[in-house]
């Protein structure tokens, strides 16, 4: 399997790059998106729905760092892994969204 | 990228996915993490419908202590990071520095739990007990639950710290550290919907 030592050659070289550093990176960048989101809320008065917008978008970025860093989501060979979580994601949104319209109407 | 007279002959590289077991092990707990994620996905979900109806208890505004809340987050999301140390560990073959940052992990994660009971029995004290209103009882059970994930975690990263310890890194001990780390972020990452759904959005109202 030539293909397979080759791939193996290639996720050790990403390896050698990504050394702890990039994850202290990640690091701080997620602090920074919980700082934001704790002082858009502690910060007084902003719009409510734009403060909601900040929330939303903080958190999403940030388990977007975590899966894909951390999870290490980015690498090859994660498909099956994707596919299980979005699968898992998928049936969230639908009950979310219909949580908070029954909780509307 | 020495010293790892420990191991018997040279450990591949990245030792969790060395062996088909191994493998498979990461892909099954892929699957499981989806699951899990319908798991908090039904109890954001109760929450979010229920969590203005306070029926005379305390309402979130007035109850949530956002100091609090940022103090277990910054423990949580650095025991993250410790995590990540551990898995960085494994994949240089260092056995010393991977249990270490795994001792390290578990005590954040122990220190998280600790911040989280202090913070409900002070609820319950405010008079917003499990079952004071829909939205005490929604936000009892999704924190609760991921309380109880954490504590979990807690318990299997130690029962692997002792398993380290007697048998070394090898490719059967390297996966269960490897899917450990994920359920670990998993944990992270469940956290970091409930203090922006639960606490700051309760904040704002």
């Amino acid at each position: 399997m030539a293909s397979n030592h080759s791939a193996t050659e290639e996720s050790t070289k990403r390896h050698k790059v990504e050394g702890p550093k990039k994850h202290v990176i990640a690091f701080i960048f997620s602090l920074a998106l919980t700082l934001i989101a704790f002082a858009a809320v502690m910060g007084g008065e902003i719009n409510k729905d734009f403060i909601y917008i900040i929330l939303m978008g903080t958190a999403f970025l940030q388990v977007f760092v975590q899966m894909a860093f951390w999870m290490h989501m980015k690498d090859r060979g994660h498909t099956f892994a994707l596919i299980g979580i979005l699968g898992g994601v998928f049936i969230v949104f639908t009950c979310v969204i219909m949580a908070e319209y029954w909780a509307w109407w | 990228m020495s010293a790892h007279s420990h191991v018997d002959g040279q450990l591949p590289h990245e030792p969790e996915k060395a062996t088909l077991e191994g493998r498979n092990k990461v892909l099954g707990f892929w699957l499981f993490l989806g699951g899990e994620t319908v798991l908090f996905g039904t109890l954001f979900s109760a929450f979010l419908a229920l969590r203005h109806q306070v029926l005379g208890g305390p309402p979130a505004e007035e109850l949530f202590n956002l100091g609090l809340v940022a103090a277990a987050t910054l423990i949580l999301l650095t025991s993250s990071l410790t995590s990540v140390f551990a898995v960085h560990a494994l994949h240089t073959h260092q056995v010393k520095s991977l249990i270490m940052w795994l001792i390290i992990t578990v005590v954040l994660g122990a220190g998280f739990l600790g911040l989280e009971i202090y913070e409900f029995v002070h609820y319950v004290h405010e008079g917003h007990g499990f079952t004071t209103s829909a939205f005490s009882s929604s936000f009892y059970t999704l924190v609760g639950f991921h309380g109880a994930h954490v504590a979990f975690g807690i318990l299997w990263i130690s029962l692997l710290i002792i398993q380290l310890a007697k048998k070394g890194l090898n490719t059967t001990t390297a996966p269960k550290v490897y899917i450990a780390s994920m359920y670990w972020h998993f944990i992270d990452v469940v956290w970091v919907f409930i203090f922006t759904v639960v606490y700051l959005m309760g904040k704002v109202g």
